[in-house]
């Protein structure tokens, strides 16, 4: 049970920081990213290609830094274009990631996938404590992706996106450099995104394709919409609530009688999808909606200043 | 052999054309991208096998009514979530899109389960001439598809609906002020696309298996298409559709099959690249 416990709390991070990157990417500088699922992966096998010559630290540094460059490269080529251009390259640039995973064999081995992922801080571990470090590790990371997302926010690189976001061309008549703040963004979630790759795999020390369905994608988007699109703390509470609901229905196959497994996962996907739409129609500010900054903010008057 | 895979890259062109109209139609109109076509293809497959194999009605009657059902989810979808997140921008709807497309996925998968099916249909042995080999089933899918393009070509350009249609893609405001009406455009639209997404369903069902995840591997050829044709032009994605095919195919020659699907998406990206309005360069997609 409490092995089961640290499971969930686990994937709760994973589906934090998968979140946290999209919340950056889509819900403060609205970039829409279909993706998510290949930079997870591609996170996930850098890291477990790396790791055993390099060593973990190195290893996630450069989870973070192909992803972060690859998510550059795309949206370096779409992002004077319509918001649905680079949709369409991400959503495709996962598809590829996935056949290339499935057929680069002798570097990622193919559907067989990779095994023996070290762990950080694996030599120094004492027996029986692996789970106890993967825990800290993974809400350590949470902790610093989320306290660096709030920096970002409040930073005036976040007030400028937001700006352009809300309106590209009010942001460049006032001589902010739009493309470069977006390709920024872009770049800094999809490193983000590697980290939660990078972390799905220490934890697993298994991987393989199968593991990168677009559900991660699915899942991502409902948690920010959940969450709150801008809102970081909305975010971690909504990516969390799902998780809970999701890992909370894998029992009703013992409670609904007559439906097997195949069933209960569509069941599942579909409500993810459901959720996704109807919180867009109903709730479209989320749970926790984007804190209203004004002026004060970023500049207190003189009379608060300590 | 090169004759042999330009024919099927051909067929494979033509399979892609409705589709790829669908979505550059719509595009037209409501300017999204909707991510629920591949859905929506899987869903004409199963509504026609179920009208085939469970009910065993021939496979034509089967097509209409593969093609009816779709015509109908997308007006469903139109009026429960497009038409009331159309005035909330083009990245709602993409999203929203990307939930409805999850949606009808999984209705699929929850009535029909992950098995692979495929029609009842008599296997008859392929056209053998001059060393080409033609399946019935391609010779279905090149007829059908023609004719379809053939009237709906007919209906755009000659009809008063196709008239009031391209007045809406060019400009809704002005198409408003001489009393066309956005809002019936756009039904019509859904549900007209909806059709071509359904017959769609039913030639891929011919030529592969039918399985929840048959339309996802469309999705990318069908975008590419639409892409290399200039999103919102229908001759465009129909062209567009076809060199993908053929591009497919062909690749046979140089690469691993496996990579077949790379070559749709290294299509784009030289497109978007070099050429963003597509090959047939309709109206500036820039922002």
């Amino acid at each position: 049970m409490i092995s089961y416990l640290v499971t969930v709390v686990i994937l709760v991070a994973i589906a934090a920081l998968v979140g946290l990157a999209l919340n950056l990417q889509w819900g403060l500088a609205g970039l829409v990213n279909f993706g998510v699922a290949g930079f997870v992966a591609l996170g996930a096998y850098t890291l477990a290609i790396s790791a055993p010559h390099v060593g973990w630290l190195a290893g996630l540094a450069l989870s973070a830094a192909v992803c972060a460059g690859l998510s550059m490269l795309l949206s370096l080529l779409t992002i004077r274009l319509e918001e649905n251009y680079l949709a369409i390259v991400t959503i495709g640039f996962a598809e590829i990631v996935r056949i290339l995973l499935l057929n680069l064999g002798d570097l990622t081995g193919g559907a067989l996938g990779i095994a023996d992922i070290p762990r950080p801080f694996a030599g120094v571990t004492p027996a029986g404590w692996g789970d106890a470090v993967i825990l800290a590790f993974a809400l350590g990371l949470v902790v610093i992706v989320f306290a660096f997302s709030e920096a970002l926010v409040r930073s005036p690189f976040g007030r400028a996106l937001r700006a352009v976001r809300d309106d590209a061309t009010a942001a460049a008549a006032l001589g902010k450099p739009v493309l470069a703040l977006r390709v920024r963004a872009f770049a800094i979630g999809g490193a983000i995104m590697g980290l939660a790759g990078a972390l799905h795999a220490f934890f697993l020390t298994y991987i393989d394709p199968s593991q990168f369905t677009p559900i991660i994608t699915a899942y991502a988007f409902m948690a920010v919409i959940a969450g709150g699109r801008g809102s970081n703390l909305g975010l971690v509470l909504g990516a969390g609530s799902i998780m809970l609901i999701l890992e909370a229905t894998r029992f009703l196959k013992d409670v609904i009688p007559g439906v097997d497994g195949v069933q209960l996962s569509a069941l599942r996907l579909g409500m993810i999808g459901v959720g996704i739409v109807l919180l867009l129609i109903l709730r479209p500010e989320g749970l926790v909606s984007e804190p209203k900054r004004r002026f004060a903010d970023f500049f207190p008057p003189e009379s608060e200043k300590a | 052999m090169a004759l042999q895979l330009f024919i099927n890259g051909l067929v494979t062109g033509l399979l892609l054309a409705l589709p790829a109209l669908a979505l550059t139609l719509v595009f037209g109109i409501l300017r999204f991208a909707n991510f629920a076509v591949g859905a929506f293809l899987t869903l004409g497959a199963y509504a026609a096998y179920t009208a085939n194999v469970v009910l065993g009605l021939p496979l034509p009657i089967a097509a209409a009514v593969a093609a009816a059902t779709v015509a109908l989810a997308s007006l469903i979808a139109d009026a429960l979530v497009f038409e009331r997140l159309r005035m909330r921008g083009s990245i709602t709807l993409l999203v929203a899109s990307m939930g409805v497309s999850l949606v009808v996925e999984n209705i699929c998968r929850f009535i029909f389960g992950n098995a692979a099916r495929s029609f009842d249909l008599a296997v008859a042995r392929p056209i053998r001439w001059n060393g080409l080999r033609i399946n019935h089933e391609q010779l279905i899918t090149a007829g059908v598809v023609v004719i379809a393009l053939v009237l709906l070509h007919l209906l755009i350009t000659a009809s008063p609906l196709g008239r009031a249609m391209r007045a809406v893609a060019d400009n809704a405001s002005l198409a408003a002020v001489r009393g066309v009406e956005r809002r019936t455009i756009a039904r019509i639209t859904f549900a007209l696309t909806g059709a071509l997404i359904g017959l769609a369903g039913v030639l891929a069902g011919l030529d592969r298996a039918i399985d929840p995840l048959m339309g996802w591997n469309y999705q990318i050829p069908i975008f590419a298409a639409a892409i290399l044709g200039g999103l919102g032009s229908p001759i465009g994605a129909v062209a567009g559709a076809l060199l993908i095919g053929v591009a497919e195919e062909m690749s046979a020659l140089i690469l691993p099959v496996s990579f077949r699907q790379i070559v749709s998406f290294g299509v784009i990206l030289l497109l978007l690249l070099f050429r963003a309005n597509g090959l047939f360069g309709a109206k500036a997609i820039r922002k």
